[in-house]
């Protein structure tokens, strides 16, 4: 697997290209602003860029802007934005426009290279990543009336993991159950919400976390 | 005592000159209709002939005696008074049945009405000629006319006159009967006439063009017919030089009395017009007197000056401090008075309390000070000091709100150096950590592998109380996203049910925005110490203002939520905190 990593930060982005390297991933070019990463994007055409929300000129969503540039221009490469902050905003702002091939995760969530490389694997294969930490923020959010109440504890088990980007195989395997049963409790959970989305798309993710962010679902 | 028998005696001298001038006048008009079969005079000779000479002389005498009563306008009064006695010498001087003497005396001084008018023109608006230039033209006016209307008078022969008409056969001023200098004389008279009747027109109209706006309206009622005066003189002067032999059944002729008359007659009622606005204007300064004295309501006092002058852009100005900055009623800072205002100072002692900017047409600058003086300077002097208490309103709200902007920058700073160096070389430490924990376990080493292990999630949790620690400093989501995604945020984080109703899709001033969060952010923690199971949040712009309100179901409030109402005070808003709702307005434009 080829991959762009792009950060301000020598530190961070060396760091993470070492811990890619262990794990056999081809780090093709660093860079350090937005600018460089397009440029590089267009010359390597990577299966992905790892991409830091803060960058130059302003440091504020810098990341995000590049990252929907690269799902537009160049469909066949991932992107996997990193940040510091757990911000659902940014992340749905990630998948409004291209739901698949993107992820959005915690700058610590690295750390542990399986977990990166899995998430760069899940891209590769067409999937959407979303930070864990984020989902159970999401599904944790206090609500007046509580449409999760009537989840059984499974239903909510899934509802996290379809929220974190994972596809009904990846569900199964993870679950230790089959796939036909997820597909039934993916049915089941979005019925419960009252959510019309199509249950085998990437748009679930997106409708998904748009529906635990609302107030009063 | 003296005074005022030397006022009354002024005021007899002015009743005798107006009821001699009357005399005079309707004498010449009896005198004009008793002229047997030969017209000697337009009054005469045309049907409308003796209205319209009635309405310029009888205008003249009315209006000049009217205007010579008021100091203003007395010297105006008393050339327009020489204008009217002038006009009527051309009927005394065709009239058949008068004595010799009157009709000589008449043919003298009917020249002379054109030399009173120009003067008149030139000395609006007080009755004071500025220019020296102008000066000069008014005196040399008045010598050439009269040397030439004497000379004529001494060497001309009626009965060798071949273009009589209004008097062939009386002259009591003759010395030497010469037929050709006589005749060279009234040509001269002729010519300068109209050199004179031009230069009227030739300043009247600059003068009018000169003048903008308001500055015109006074001048108008007088310079305008004094134009018109000015253009039929000349036409006069201009016809008589080319057809000496005046024959009032000509149109021509005809046509030309009835426009110098009616331009006379106009002149008298513009110099009526301005007597009334002088009236005008001198009742409105003693209500306004009086309407002052009674003090008006604070910050007024500008609206009550305007609204007694009639001048809409009338200015209040107070000097302020040392360098008497000029501050408005609101003390704000003013500009400089702009130019075409006049500006009346109202002073206690030397020290000037009040810049009044108006419009020097309207009034003079010594008539709005005396006005604006005793009776008014208690509430002048109220307003000063409102406005000076104003000006450090201002400034103390200004510094309020820099130093809520300068705290916040402040932690906005202390937040991106945390995220940009303290948090990035965790994370390094972090990668190192974990790469050597990598290769240590292909060595086999499990003591130091848990070590590492242990190390790293120290490390992990280091990062994670940093980042929150820098999220509670400054939320970097508000600079970056705006408020809408900052709340949602907050209310993911709340220990209890934040409802967020309505958010402005538009951004706001940071400050704006960082102050509404802050006041949603309190609201929480009051909400859930006070045990509430909801929060309800809305956020609207208003009319300018950003609207934040907070509805609870808590026990009803205790505090007051001093901070917020000094946070949200910086900024110029407002918070109204009630048992279990919080309202703040914040100024955002």
């Amino acid at each position: 697997m080829r991959v762009v990593v792009a950060d301000d930060v020598m530190l961070t982005r060396e760091g993470i290209a070492r811990l890619l390297d262990e794990a056999g991933i081809d780090v093709v070019a660093q860079v350090e602003d937005a600018d460089g990463l397009l440029r590089e994007v267009r010359l390597k055409t990577p299966d992905a860029a790892i991409v830091d929300i803060r960058m130059p000129p302003t440091h504020t969503d810098e990341g995000l802007v590049a990252a929907q540039r690269i799902r537009t221009d160049h469909p066949a490469t991932g992107v996997l934005v990193l940040s510091q902050y757990v911000e659902p905003s940014y992340a749905m702002r990630l998948l409004e426009e291209h739901p698949e091939r993107v992820g959005y995760l915690l700058k610590q969530r690295v750390f542990d290279v399986a977990v990166l490389v899995d998430a760069l694997r899940r891209i590769g294969d067409g999937e959407t990543v979303v930070d864990p930490t984020i989902v159970s923020r999401l599904v944790g959010r206090r609500r007046r009336q509580d449409p999760l109440g009537e989840l059984t504890a499974r239903e909510r088990e899934v509802l996290g993991l379809v929220a974190e980007g994972l596809s009904n195989g990846a569900i199964a395997s993870r679950l230790f159950v089959t796939e036909r049963t997820v597909e039934a409790h993916v049915k089941q959970v979005l019925l419960k919400l009252g959510l019309t989305v199509d249950p085998d798309s990437h748009r679930r993710v997106l409708a998904v976390l748009a529906y635990l962010r609302s107030d009063s679902p | 005592m003296a005074d005022s028998r030397f006022a009354a005696g002024i005021g007899l001298a002015m009743l005798a000159v107006v009821v001699s001038a009357l005399a005079w006048a309707i004498a010449a008009l009896l005198t004009v209709e008793h002229g047997g079969g030969l017209e000697t005079s337009y009054a005469a000779a045309l049907p409308a002939g003796r209205a319209a000479d009635f309405a310029a002389g009888i205008g003249l005498l009315a209006a000049g005696g009217l205007a010579a009563t008021q100091p203003r306008t007395r010297r105006l009064g008393v050339l327009a008074l020489l204008a009217g006695l002038a006009w009527f010498g051309a009927d005394w001087e065709g009239a058949e049945d008068a004595p010799a003497l009157l009709r000589s005396l008449g043919a003298l001084v009917a020249p002379l009405t054109l030399v009173f008018v120009f003067h008149l023109a030139l000395a609006v608006p007080d009755g004071r000629v500025r220019s020296s230039a102008g000066r000069v033209a008014v005196i040399g006016a008045y010598l050439l006319v009269a040397v030439l209307t004497v000379g004529r008078a001494v060497f001309r022969d009626p009965l060798l006159d071949l273009y009589c008409w209004r008097n062939c056969t009386d002259n009591s001023f003759l010395v030497h009967a010469d037929a050709g200098t006589a005749s060279a004389l009234s040509d001269g008279l002729l010519w300068s006439a109209l050199a004179i009747a031009l230069g009227l027109v030739a300043f009247a109209w600059r003068r009018l063009l000169g003048a903008t706006g308001p500055g015109r309206r006074p001048l108008l009622p007088i310079l305008g017919p004094a134009l018109l005066v000015g253009a039929s003189e000349a036409t006069y002067a201009i016809t008589l030089l080319r057809t000496p032999l005046e024959d009032p059944d000509r149109a021509g002729f005809a046509a030309i009395f009835l426009a110098r008359s009616l331009s006379y007659a106009l002149l008298a009622l513009g110099l009526a017009w301005s007597l009334v606005r002088v009236a005008r204007t001198r009742a409105r300064l003693a209500r306004l007197a009086t309407d002052l004295g009674e003090a008006p309501r604070p910050g007024m006092l500008r609206d009550t000056l305007a609204a007694a002058l009639g001048d809409p852009g009338i200015g209040v100005l107070y000097p302020r401090g040392a360098q008497d900055e000029l501050i408005d009623a609101d003390g704000r800072t003013a500009e400089s008075p702009p130019p075409g205002r006049a500006v009346a100072r109202i002073a206690r002692g030397d020290r000037p309390v009040a810049l009044v900017l108006h419009d020097p047409a309207l009034v003079s600058e010594p008539e709005l000070a005396r006005a604006l003086g005793s009776a008014a300077r208690l509430s002048v002097e109220n307003e000063a000091l409102r406005a000076e208490a104003m000006a450090q309103l201002h400034a103390l709200q200004t510094s309020r709100a820099r130093i809520v902007e300068t705290a916040d920058a402040a932690r906005r700073q202390l937040e991106r150096d945390l995220h940009d160096g303290a948090q990035q070389r965790l994370l390094a430490l972090s990668y190192d950590l974990r790469l050597v924990r990598a290769s240590t376990a292909d060595d086999g080493d499990t003591e130091l592998v848990s070590m590492l292990d242990a190390a790293a999630g120290e490390t992990e949790a280091a990062l994670e109380e940093l980042r929150e620690l820098a999220h509670g400093i400054y939320p970097a989501i508000l600079t970056e996203a705006g408020l809408g995604p900052a709340l949602q945020t907050l209310a993911d984080e709340a220990p209890l049910p934040v409802e967020l109703g309505d958010l402005p899709p538009e951004r706001a001033a940071p400050g704006v925005e960082r102050t509404a969060y802050v006041v949603v952010d309190e609201a929480i923690d009051d909400a859930a110490g006070r045990g509430a199971a909801w929060l309800h949040v809305r956020v609207r712009r208003d009319a300018g203002r950003f609207v934040v309100t907070i509805e609870d179901d808590g026990a009803p409030r205790s505090a007051r939520l001093v901070h917020l109402l000094d946070r949200v005070g910086a900024l110029g808003g407002s918070l109204d905190v009630r048992d279990t709702s919080l309202r703040a307005e914040i100024p955002c434009e």
